[in-house]
């Protein structure tokens, strides 16, 4: 009996020793440079079950797309193990293959630019062994699920970018796999074609056809909007794992304010987060010309607010708004990581 | 104006930094020009060279032809796999359920295809135009050409395995293509060159590729140059295993270290 559930890890680790990229061979050779560590994934254990659409959240760097390379076998992690529709990342690759479509951030520019968008994946669908007399009968059932039969026949090159992203999204479907590992799939989308393709994921793909879906993004509305679950990494740990609602009830009680001031330097909001009743602060950049800057206060109560209006005052830092917020899943990742998703 | 001056310095100088960060490939290029120069001295010294063809018993036309013609094949043994390390489509590859030699196989086809179509051309060009008499014999051309293309490939894995570990001016594949242009037999006989140069020839698998395609093509039989096929063998039976795991674990190392798609 299949189990029910599709992907799971058990203190899944994977060290990457190095940001120089000649570091292998000069350390192959000379032994000379200490590596630095870096943590990308940290003793990560985590269980998506058949059918999920399950949004993993969090900010640049902080392991995302490191997990999905581990699940799709191109990395190989360093401690813990990895399954995905029961089979071993490391032991069992060919399965794991077998049973996922991937997308990956920059996924369009895997594609041949001098072909059609036909051609492209009359290519991929032979690598990913979909039977040939099913072949052309499957690559227009893919671009027509994604909105690009009429086409198919341009060439790759004079694609736009939307198009190109639906042309990596049909690649990853093509072999019909029952896990989708989707890296960040609306980057450098515009509004309307990210909400149709994110439409599209969970009406069409999740709802409809019934896959799992890994999905990873660092926003936080489309998280939000569209997945059953959701799980906050930061620097490789997981911070929290469970409904966007659920996340977002962990910070009911804390109160939320948000602020907007001009004139105030990273120093003094590093400031303004050690003091008394300040739980946590977001702080994004409006206006760099006018120096405007947005700050999402977490306070344990609204009386610590007058400790940060009075350091205001002293440090001449200009108030220009300021409202009281419902919290949202952001005021959650603020309040579980300490820092914005931007930072 | 000195404004426009200004923007043109600004332009050169983005490209002296960038091109300064990969120092071997800077220092392969410079290298490249000073044994091409050599090359091309030897294959002017045409006097010499024509008391060494009497041995080869060939005109300088058949020998250049047959050269030229069969270097395709070198070079696109040479950068086979190489050719296959987009770093964009080889994750895409590598996360599709194929193997590492189906994959390898499967990128360089077409380019031996259009290897072929180039020597059948040179060689028509020959026949036909400069009445260059060929004698083929097909079994051992098949042989050698194999053989060739095999040691080669070996070679183009360990350059393609440093190139995916290094990024960029792979020097296994700059040497192994200086090797042939010089001491490769290619464009003129290692026996122009002083002894001392000579005997590096001895040790590079291209001389005996070339040495036994001619003689292939000029209807000589195996047995007559069984040292010279036997000693390619040997290079081919030596380097094509090494190549293979020398890539295959440059190839572990950067999936291990995350560097794969790093360019």
């Amino acid at each position: 009996m299949m189990s029910k559930v599709a992907i799971e890890t058990h203190n899944l680790t994977k060290i990457f020793k190095s940001t120089s990229r000649s570091l292998e061979i000069r350390s192959f050779l000379f032994h000379r440079e200490e590596p630095k560590v870096v943590r990308a994934v940290d003793h990560l254990n985590l269980e998506i079950k058949r059918g999920e659409l399950f949004g993993l959240l969090g900010p640049n760097g902080a392991g995302k797309t490191t997990l999905v390379k581990i699940l799709c076998t191109l990395l190989p992690p360093d401690e813990g193990n990895a399954c995905v529709n029961g089979f071993d990342v490391v032991r069992e690759q060919m399965d794991v293959k077998r049973s996922i479509g991937a997308l990956f951030s920059v996924g369009e520019r895997g594609a041949f630019w001098r072909l059609s968008g036909y051609r492209n994946l009359e290519f991929f669908s032979a690598i990913y062994n979909v039977p040939s007399r099913r072949r052309r009968e499957r690559i227009m059932e893919v671009l027509e699920l994604v909105g690009l039969k009429d086409k198919a026949f341009e060439h790759y090159q004079k694609y736009s970018g939307g198009m190109k992203r639906k042309l990596a999204l049909a690649r990853a479907l093509l072999p019909d796999p029952p896990i989708l590992l989707l890296d960040e799939p609306t980057t450098g989308l515009d509004v309307v074609s990210s909400r149709s393709l994110r439409e599209f994921i969970r009406n069409d793909l999740s709802r409809k056809a019934g896959k799992t879906v890994l999905y990873t993004t660092h926003y936080v509305e489309e998280a939000s909007q569209i997945c059953d679950r959701i799980c906050i990494l930061n620097k490789g740990k997981l911070v929290a794992c469970d409904t966007p609602d659920a996340i977002k009830g962990v910070i009911k009680k804390d109160e939320v304010v948000d602020v907007r001031v001009r004139a105030i330097t990273d120093a003094q909001i590093d400031a303004i987060k050690t003091m008394e009743g300040v739980v946590g602060i977001g702080s994004e950049m409006e206006d760099s010309v006018l120096g405007q800057r947005r700050l999402r206060l977490h306070l344990e109560s609204i009386d610590s607010l007058s400790v940060v209006l009075d350091f205001f005052f002293k440090e001449k830092i200009h108030l220009i708004d300021l409202r009281r917020e419902e919290p949202t899943l952001e005021d959650a990742f603020i309040e579980l990581t300490g820092t914005g998703l931007g930072e | 104006m000195f404004q426009e001056i200004e923007k043109i310095y600004y332009f050169m100088k983005r490209d002296i930094i960038s091109f300064s960060t990969y120092k071997t490939n800077m220092a392969l290029m410079v290298l490249s020009a000073l044994f091409g120069a050599l090359s091309y001295a030897y294959l002017g010294s045409n006097a010499s060279m024509q008391s060494v063809l009497q041995t080869y018993h060939m005109s300088l036309t058949a020998y250049l032809l047959i050269g030229m013609a069969f270097n395709t094949y070198i070079g696109q043994s040479l950068t086979l796999v190489q050719k296959t390390i987009n770093p964009w489509s080889l994750e895409e590859v590598l996360v599709s359920p194929t193997g590492l030699g189906t994959f390898i196989i499967g990128s360089s086809a077409w380019g031996f295809i259009w290897s072929t179509v180039v020597v059948a051309i040179y060689l028509a060009v020959g026949s036909l135009a400069f009445g260059v008499v060929l004698s083929i014999n097909v079994v051992g051309t098949v042989l050698v050409l194999g053989l060739g293309i095999g040691t080669l490939v070996g070679f183009s894995m360990i350059g393609a395995g440093i190139l995916i570990l290094i990024k960029q001016g792979d020097p296994v594949t700059w040497l192994i293509g200086m090797l042939t242009s010089v001491f490769g037999n290619v464009l003129f006989p290692p026996q122009v060159m002083p002894y001392q140069l000579q005997i590096i020839s001895y040790f590079v698998p291209q001389y005996y590729f070339f040495t036994c395609i001619r003689l292939m093509m000029t209807g000589w039989s195996i047995q007559m140059i069984l040292p010279e096929i036997l000693t390619l063998t040997l290079m081919c039976a030596i380097i094509l295993p090494l190549g293979y795991l020398i890539y295959s674990w440059c190839l572990r190392t950067a999936r291990k270290n995350g560097t794969l798609s790093w360019f």
